[in-house]
């Protein structure tokens, strides 16, 4: 475990060379580049306003607390993080197949791959940032929104992100090496988490619906639920997660590095046999 | 002299065949516990022990599928082994595949800035050295420089492969088949750059079925059969064994 951790850091420059290698390859085609980037969730953002902003407005406002009178701002925050989990999530599963002829030649800590790919969709991520700003900036000046300290919660929104997204792309890179069935399976669950995950409505809605308790704490055991409230609370204090969700965030986070590592671990040897 | 830059100690390493049927659902639940667990296994390369010194020129040489390639594969690291050791002190610079790592959707001027940095080259000496490492690669090449590598042939990637390579300063130098292709142009280029980097002092290992690059670059032969290491004497020796297998 902590081998692997000086191998990558003492490689550090191998991922940023990778990951600028994966942005130019990806957008070197398009004419909008890394527009694309920023169309992409703003495009779902302005569905998801339609349907639930316009046609189910009085439904979404109800559960929605401070953040009624800014329900964009609300959806493009948790679609933007979306964006983040669901391309690096997609990505990193093809990381080491994707990647065999770069692998077979050459003797880098296997790991960077994986991790170069959620670190390359960090940047889009990042790239984002200043219009996600720029709208929040609109709401605080028209009155609806407070900007203040809530605003750390982004940082450590997005550092377990980072841990849980790590972990999972260890995981699911290995796995899939050994059983392509792997790639497929994801775009499946994806689109279930994306569902399963207060993105788009609020957590309130869930919690005040009439599901059955058990089916309330399996939904919160999900580690994305608590990074999405902390996303969200960046504008909206009150949705700041409380204790138990914030501590099974970390918790689900920080385990599924550690299971990711070790899989991956485990799992090296077998896999470069099989590139 | 002092330590060995190759250690290989009792090296070993088993490959299963067609892993992923056997990962198959519906072979999973026929075969339920009805195969034997060894079906399918095998040992490319075993019990494999040999040192090699600093600036010893060693040539691995058997018929194919004998695992000389699993064993460059082992030493440059990109493979790890099942059973036994392989230690290896100081930088290897890997010729393993024809393609050197390139990524095709790049082109090759990306190519050579990319796979340059990935062995460790500053950004400040490749950009020096780039025109000398086009140059080398001959002028098909320079033309083709800021075309995709997918449009390449096969003889173009080696070559270039070959010059970024050539750059490198490790002390530990891999070549799988470099010299079979090519035309006769580049591949005297390629013998005077594998004189050159053996005068420097370099370790080269070389895997070869051509009998007059072996004897000309390698003093030392290592001959394999079947996974298993037969010979480990001069270049001279090992021949001797291989033909002696080849043409009884």
């Amino acid at each position: 475990m902590t081998s692997g951790v000086v191998a990558v850091w003492s490689h550090r420059t191998t991922l940023r060379l990778l990951v600028r290698r994966d942005l130019a390859v990806k957008y070197q085609q398009s004419v909008l580049g890394y527009l694309w980037s920023l169309i992409e969730p703003l495009g779902m953002g302005a569905i998801y306003f339609f349907v639930f902003g316009l046609l189910y407005r009085s439904a979404t406002h109800r559960h929605l607390g401070d953040a009624a009178d800014s329900y964009p701002l609300f959806l493009i925050t948790g679609i933007f993080a979306w964006m983040w989990t669901s391309s690096a999530i997609s990505e990193a599963t093809n990381a080491l197949t994707g990647q065999a002829r770069l692998i077979t030649t050459m003797n880098l800590p296997r790991e960077v791959f994986p991790i170069g790919r959620v670190a390359g969709r960090f940047a889009e991520y990042v790239a984002g940032l200043p219009i996600l700003a720029a709208i929040a900036v609109v709401y605080a000046t028209l009155g609806k929104i407070d900007l203040g300290v809530s605003l750390l919660a982004l940082p450590l929104a997005v550092l377990l992100q980072a841990i849980l997204l790590i972990g999972i792309a260890l995981l699911l890179s290995s796995l899939n090496v050994l059983m392509r069935d792997i790639e497929r399976l994801m775009r499946l669950v994806t689109r279930v988490l994306f569902y399963a995950t207060p993105i788009i409505y609020p957590l309130a809605l869930v919690r005040d619906s009439g599901l059955p308790g058990w089916v309330k704490i399996a939904y919160e055991v999900n580690p994305l639920v608590g990074i999405f409230q902390l996303h969200h609370s960046i504008w909206y204090a009150d949705e700041f997660p409380d204790a138990r969700l914030l501590a099974l965030s970390v918790g689900g986070s920080l385990l599924t590095l550690f299971v990711g590592a070790a899989v991956f671990r485990r799992l090296e040897p077998a896999v470069l046999k099989e590139l | 002299m002092g330590e060995p830059m190759i250690e290989a100690e009792n090296l070993g390493i088993q490959f299963v065949r067609n892993r992923r049927r056997n990962l198959r659902l519906r072979e999973m639940i026929i075969h339920r516990g009805g195969r034997q667990p060894a079906a399918g296994m095998f040992w490319p390369l075993r019990n494999v022990s040999f040192t090699v010194a600093a600036g010893d020129t060693v040539g691995i040489i058997g018929r194919n599928g004998t695992g000389k390639s699993t064993l460059l594969r082992l030493i440059a690291g990109v493979l790890i082994p099942d059973e036994g050791r392989i230690r290896v002190r100081g930088a290897v610079a890997p010729l393993l595949e024809l393609s050197a790592g390139f990524s095709n959707d790049l082109t090759g001027r990306e190519n050579v800035h990319l796979v340059g940095s990935l062995h460790g080259l500053s950004p400040s000496f490749l950009r020096r050295h780039f025109d000398e490492i086009v140059a080398f690669a001959g002028e098909q090449i320079a033309n083709a420089i800021d075309t995709p590598v997918r449009h390449y042939s096969s003889g173009m990637k080696v070559r270039l492969g070959f010059s970024v390579i050539a750059q490198l300063p490790h002390p530990i130098l891999l070549m799988d088949e470099v010299t079979a292709v090519g035309d006769a142009d580049f591949r005297k280029k390629c013998y005077d750059t594998i004189d050159r980097l053996i005068a420097e002092g370099r370790t080269v290992m070389l895997v070869s079925h051509n009998e007059n690059d072996l004897t000309r670059f390698c003093s030392r032969g290592l001959y394999f059969d079947g996974g298993r290491l037969r010979v480990d004497g001069t270049i001279r020796e090992a021949l001797d064994a291989y033909h002696n297998v080849v043409r009884p």
